[in-house]
């Protein structure tokens, strides 16, 4: 009978947070928000700048404007060819102060030779508008220039290629680095496994100083409520992650090849597109992911159930917790170090630490090569910090959750994990 | 007492805090079918009592037993308790709760839907069962709170300091099906402070002062020993008879004369005078005395809340 009071337990713990309005708006909100943050720009970018009035644009070298219009329309300027005339600038000023030009701008031979141009406009630009045209001048004088000399211009200006032949098998064995994976992976699994594990502590907290835990304890072993809080939390974050996969999956197959290909991104912002299917994870590295999550919830969660019961008020508990705050911003500090050198001994060490393996293992799996030994090693030593932190957090908590008054001391605590 | 007549028994059960003596060599028994008080000053150590009763606390020295056994999960789930400081999970509805409460003592969920909603439309909760606890008012908690306590239909009612802060009313209410549920087998016990109460409910009582046990004793045995002597009477005619040496002082109590004998047992001589001289006795009645003197006779001092708890 007692796995049925886990069960009840695991459900209602599940239920309740998964009908909460907190996890609704943050589990659709969060891939919503995402989309938000990668399409809104894009459709500002190619949403209506045309209301604006054009630049005209003086050239006194006949070879940049025809360069320059389509970049300095994306930087939110149209533009318009004026002809030089000894009275331009008198004529320009005019128009503009009439609103029928936004402004005007001189190029010149100084321009071809040192990218230095002119710009005259009602609104002071942007700083991101000044270095974009800036840059579109220069791109398009060194065209001009190379062109001149034989270069192929597109190939050199696109950044060239660099192909890379490996000489050794092993090397040739190891996967591509992924910086970003890598490294965003492990800051969302910092995030995740935080933001769990603190809801564990605080449905003890909450159980404990709303006295209920007195009459649930009454009816079940108080490990099998810790444990039943642990997999229930747990099953909820799995719930949003995997939602979050699958709508961030649906998005990257429909959404954003259909980005790249419609036009919506051009050029570079093409390129971008590209870049970053090629490197989203594949389905081994997901499933190490949840299994590092998994893992690392279980460490951390049965610690912050600890630290839970022991304490009687959220201020207490936000102490209480800095230390395991720290075990978990350790890794963090490490993360890039780690990625560059993943076959260094301190990486190798740092990342088989059980309390920290969730993070760094991950970073090195994803960022370079580990292994397979390395990987299986760091469950083994995750399972045994589990059981030997349930074994400790579980006396803990016994008699803790039903203690009331001030903190206990360590040497307390020691006393609660010998006697009960 | 048999362990088949008994539903607890405490054999020399002694608790401590540090240096804080919270039970001290305690005994008691208590027999199935009853309704039993522990009665006693706030941080007499009750709550303790219970705690080891339902295993949530370990005795440091003698023996609680249960149904005649340890008091382990399976006995502890034949048992209802409403601990003192009752808890509930406010953003639960009140069936989820109630459902829950009876899941973890093993109420299958069809089951305890239904139970759940015989009660609350016994406790005129009918609408609620779908709001959120809450939304409540703190009353409607405390049934609520009840409910939960009651719905795996236990063999043993442990209610700690039960029904304080409900309104008169809700009160009668929850008296009443406590009585109800003891008429049809269920055994209480029932710790409090309020003597009034445990006049009102209780079978047997044990006082408790100190950490120690005072008394323990049918209620009924001990009201007719602690009788001192107190007639209530009414009558018509003389009252001549009254002015006798068989009778110590006459105080007027409400409508009725209270007589305070010499003699506790000289009711029957008094009576007898008082016919002899042509009054008509309307009411001759033995006073009974109030629990709350027998209380503090025994434990000395009214129910003090400053101890520490």
């Amino acid at each position: 009978m007692s796995f049925r009071n886990v069960w009840a337990v695991v459900r209602r713990e599940y239920l309740q947070r998964v009908r909460s309005r907190w996890f609704v708006i943050s589990t659709v909100g969060g891939p919503l928000f995402l989309f938000a943050v990668l399409a809104i720009p894009a459709w500002f970018a190619a949403g209506p700048g045309e209301t604006r009035p054009p630049i005209a644009v003086v050239d006194g070298t006949d070879a940049l404007y025809d360069r320059l219009a389509d970049d300095l329309r994306e930087a939110g300027f149209p533009t318009e060819r004026a002809r030089w005339t000894s009275t331009v600038v008198d004529t320009l000023r005019r128009r503009a102060a009439d609103g029928e030009i936004d402004g005007f701008m001189m190029l010149d031979q100084f321009t071809l030779e040192s990218g230095d141009a002119v710009l005259y406009v009602n609104r002071r630009p942007t700083a991101i508008q000044r270095a974009t045209v800036r840059s579109a001048i220069v791109r398009a004088a060194l065209e001009v220039q190379l062109e001149q000399q034989g270069v192929d211009v597109d190939a050199m200006l696109g950044g060239g290629g660099l192909a890379v032949e490996l000489l050794t098998a092993e090397a040739a064995q190891e996967g591509e680095p992924r910086f970003l994976v890598a490294y965003v992976g492990a800051f969302l699994l910092y995030m995740v496994i935080l933001l769990h594990a603190v809801a564990v502590m605080r449905a003890t907290l909450e159980e404990k100083t709303s006295r209920i835990v007195e009459i649930i304890v009454s009816s079940m072993e108080p490990w099998h409520l810790m444990l039943g809080k642990v997999l229930g939390v747990g099953g909820v974050a799995l719930t949003q992650l995997l939602v979050w996969t699958l709508t961030g999956a649906l998005i990257v197959m429909t959404g954003l090849p259909a980005l790249v290909a419609g036009g919506g991104m051009q050029g570079a912002d093409a390129e971008v597109g590209r870049t970053l299917m090629s490197a989203l994870p594949g389905p081994g590295l997901l499933a190490l992911f949840v299994g590092y999550f998994v893992f690392g919830f279980f460490i951390y969660s049965g610690l912050y159930a600890a630290v839970g019961a022991m304490c009687s008020t959220d201020e207490e508990a936000q102490q209480a917790q800095l230390p395991l705050v720290m075990f978990m911003v350790v890794p963090i500090v490490f993360v890039l170090h780690v990625i560059e050198n993943p076959a260094e001994p301190l990486s190798v060490g740092l990342s088989l630490f059980p309390l920290f393996s969730p993070i760094l293992m991950w970073a090195r799996i994803a960022g370079g090569a580990v292994p397979a030994w390395q990987i299986g090693l760091s469950f083994v030593l995750m399972a045994a910090a589990i059981l030997a932190i349930a074994w400790i957090a579980g006396r803990i908590y016994k008699v803790g959750i039903l203690m009331t008054g001030k903190r206990p001391t360590f040497s307390e605590l020691w006393r609660w994990v010998r006697e009960a | 007492m048999s362990d088949q007549d008994c539903a607890v028994r405490l054999e020399g059960v002694t608790k401590s805090f540090g240096s804080h003596n919270a039970v001290s060599d305690f005994d008691f028994e208590v027999p199935r079918g009853s309704i039993y008080g522990l009665l006693g000053p706030n941080g007499s150590g009750k709550t303790t009592t219970i705690r080891m009763i339902m295993g949530i606390l370990h005795p440091d020295e003698g023996r609680v037993s249960l149904f005649g056994g340890k008091p382990d999960l399976v006995r502890r789930a034949r048992v209802g308790y409403l601990p003192e400081e009752r808890g509930v999970y406010r953003k639960m509805t009140v069936v989820d709760l109630l459902l829950f409460l009876g899941e973890i003592r093993g109420v299958p969920r069809a089951v305890a839907r239904a139970r759940a909603a015989d009660w609350l439309e016994r406790l005129d909760l009918g609408g609620w069962g779908t709001r959120r606890v809450e939304d409540l008012s703190k009353g409607m908690q405390q049934k609520v709170q009840f409910v939960g306590t009651v719905i795996h239909e236990p063999e043993l009612l442990i209610l700690d300091e039960p029904f304080s802060g409900l309104d008169p009313i809700n009160q009668d209410v929850l008296e009443t099906i406590v009585l109800d549920l003891n008429r049809n087998g269920t055994t209480i016990l029932l710790s409090t402070h309020l003597m009034d109460q445990a006049e009102r409910l209780c079978r047997r009582v044990c006082f408790i002062s100190h950490s120690r046990k005072v008394l323990d004793e049918d209620l009924r045995t001990l009201k007719a020993r602690e009788r001192r002597g107190v007639v209530a009477v009414d009558f018509t005619g003389p009252d001549r008879w009254l002015d006798i040496p068989e009778i110590q002082a006459v105080e007027r109590v409400g409508g009725v004369l209270h007589l305070v004998l010499a003699d506790p047992g000289g009711h029957q001589t008094v009576l007898r005078r008082a016919l002899e001289s042509g009054a008509e006795i309307l009411r001759f009645d033995l006073v009974e005395p109030r629990l709350h003197e027998i209380f503090v006779r025994h434990v000395g001092g009214v129910p003090a809340e400053a101890l520490p708890a």
